[in-house]
């Protein structure tokens, strides 16, 4: 090759570079265009936002950050799961291999709690701010209704989690909540039953909610999660002050 | 749309099989002034018919930009996190030990605190299930397209979620060490109806109703009346929370938080 192509532009010249890209670097219009229509990751994004919606103090970022969350939690969750086998025999000393016997096990398992924690917080806040700044309005009514559903979903799978290291606060935690649920009017004792498998937490309980923690509920909550955003595009992006003088829907 | 031909659907097929062209050609002759590019008419006009500028700029960079640095942001937050504060794991899980205080998770102890002063069907399905339905409900309620995007809605807004944030957080404080000290039970114990139903939800109700009438006096919108339910909404869920967390001991009673037991804390 001639000396006068760096190794940069031999990569991006090469025919495996460009069919994979397949517009070059996004500095012009056309490019940024391109780069967000042509990849499967980015072509949830509309090619271009409106500004105020991009402003922090409109939304704090927290629906954002409340997606970077859920993936982090996905992948210390997917991880963790090596590591772990949901009896009532092997749940507490697997959690125990992996604070002390497992190469990253103490820090994998920290983040994944703490993330939980914070995706609980978080998640609030962003229906907070929806809320406050109005963006349940037509024609986001429906998404709102996702977002409610996205919140209790998200409550009940850090719910879920908290039995699997099978300790004295798992225990009791769900001692106490499954109770509660037991309390419900006419189907409260069924809807305990149906929960803890048995009349009291044991391996029963500690399978199901297994089970609703890594595959059910990360199912539906995947699910919502796409329609959430579907919609967000759907009914013209984020709310902003722009709409509320004009007629139009938003369009993008 | 009476100007159109019937015909909607225009079709450029460029088959390369002759005979197919051909027979195609037969349906629609080829012109050669026409693009063949459109494919569809729809109802309705361009997007941006009756509106100004909408201020848009591109997502590469502007969006995408914040969004790597939120996630880096929240990673090296969490990593931060996870090396100073390890997670709890307590003991071995043992039905024959109960934990003193038991404490559901954080984020149920709102709830919690609830069951200490109604009945538990009250306390933990009947108003949970009634703020889901009443959240979802929101929209419908109000169905203005008037201040999107505007926090608050205006400045009258804000004030509302001021008072309803003192009021809701006066009250609640007032009810907590009310029912802890006076006691509604000691009052009137029999039959249950009395301090596990009927007492809560007057009290409840009642209360909701002052605010409604104290919120009327700023001759509110309908989202300013929501401003002020919702923000005792969240209050309530604040306060509720943090009584439970912190300043409940031994068998849940009051304590102050230096003064808990050790592992009443649920993390």
């Amino acid at each position: 090759m001639a000396n006068d192509r760096s190794l940069t532009e031999l990569i991006t010249q090469s025919r495996v570079w460009k069919s994979i890209f397949r517009q070059g670097y996004p500095t012009s219009e056309e490019n940024r265009t391109k780069v967000i229509v042509n990849s499967w990751f980015l072509h949830i994004h509309p090619v271009k936002v409106k500004a105020h919606t991009l402003k922090i103090k409109y939304t704090w970022g927290m629906g954002v950050i409340t997606m970077v969350l859920f993936l982090l939690l996905v992948g210390t969750g997917a991880w963790l799961m090596f590591f772990y086998v949901p009896s009532v025999e092997r749940a507490y000393t697997d959690i125990q291999n992996l604070e002390t016997g497992v190469t990253f096990g103490m820090l994998m398992r920290n983040l994944h709690r703490w993330a939980a924690h914070l995706m609980v917080i978080t998640v609030f806040l962003h229906m907070c701010r929806v809320f406050y700044t109005g963006g349940y309005k037509h024609p986001r009514e429906f998404n709102w209704i996702i977002g409610v559903i996205l919140w209790v979903l998200t409550l009940l799978l850090s719910f879920t989690g908290y039995l699997l290291p099978w300790d004295q606060l798992a225990y009791w935690a769900i001692t106490v909540s499954t109770n509660i649920i037991g309390e419900a009017p006419l189907i409260g004792e069924l809807l305990r039953l149906i929960l803890l498998g048995a009349n009291e937490p044991g391996p029963e309980a500690l399978i199901r909610f297994y089970t609703l923690h890594i595959a059910i509920l990360p199912l539906v909550m995947t699910a919502l999660l796409g329609i959430h955003f579907w919609r967000i595009r759907k009914d013209g992006g984020l709310s902003s002050p722009l709409e509320g003088t004009q007629h139009g829907r938003g369009g993008q | 749309m009476a100007d159109y031909p019937a015909r909607w659907k225009v079709l450029s097929m460029d088959v390369g099989d002759s005979n197919v062209k051909e027979e195609t050609q037969e349906i629609f002759p080829k012109d050669s002034r026409k693009t063949y590019g459109l494919m569809e008419l729809v109802k309705g006009t361009s997007p941006m018919v009756e509106k100004g500028p909408e201020d848009t700029v591109m997502s590469w960079p502007h969006l995408l930009i914040l969004e790597v640095l939120a996630a880096l942001g929240t990673t090296i937050f969490l990593l931060f996190l996870s090396l100073v504060a390890n997670a709890p794991l307590r003991e071995l899980a043992n039905p024959d030990v109960t934990e003193n205080p038991a404490k559901a998770a954080w984020y149920f102890l709102n709830l919690q605190e609830l069951l200490l002063h109604m009945h538990p069907a009250l306390a933990g399905v009947i108003i949970p299930t009634l703020v889901i339905v009443a959240l979802m409900a929101i929209p419908y309620i109000d169905r203005s397209k008037k201040d999107i995007g505007i926090w608050f809605a205006s400045k009258k807004g804000q004030a509302i979620a001021i008072w309803s944030t003192v009021y809701t957080t006066v009250l609640l404080i007032g009810l907590i060490l009310f029912d802890e000290y006076i006691r509604v039970r000691a009052l009137i114990s029999e039959p249950e109806l009395f301090p596990g139903w009927l007492i809560p939800i007057a009290v409840i109700g009642g209360l909701s109703i002052i605010l409604y009438v104290l919120i009327r006096r700023w001759r509110p919108s309908t989202r300013e009346v929501l401003v002020g339910f919702f923000t005792a909404f969240v209050v309530s869920c604040f306060v509720l929370t943090i009584s439970s967390l912190f300043f409940r001991g031994l068998g849940m009673r009051l304590t102050l938080p230096w003064e808990l037991p050790p592992g009443a804390l649920p993390f």
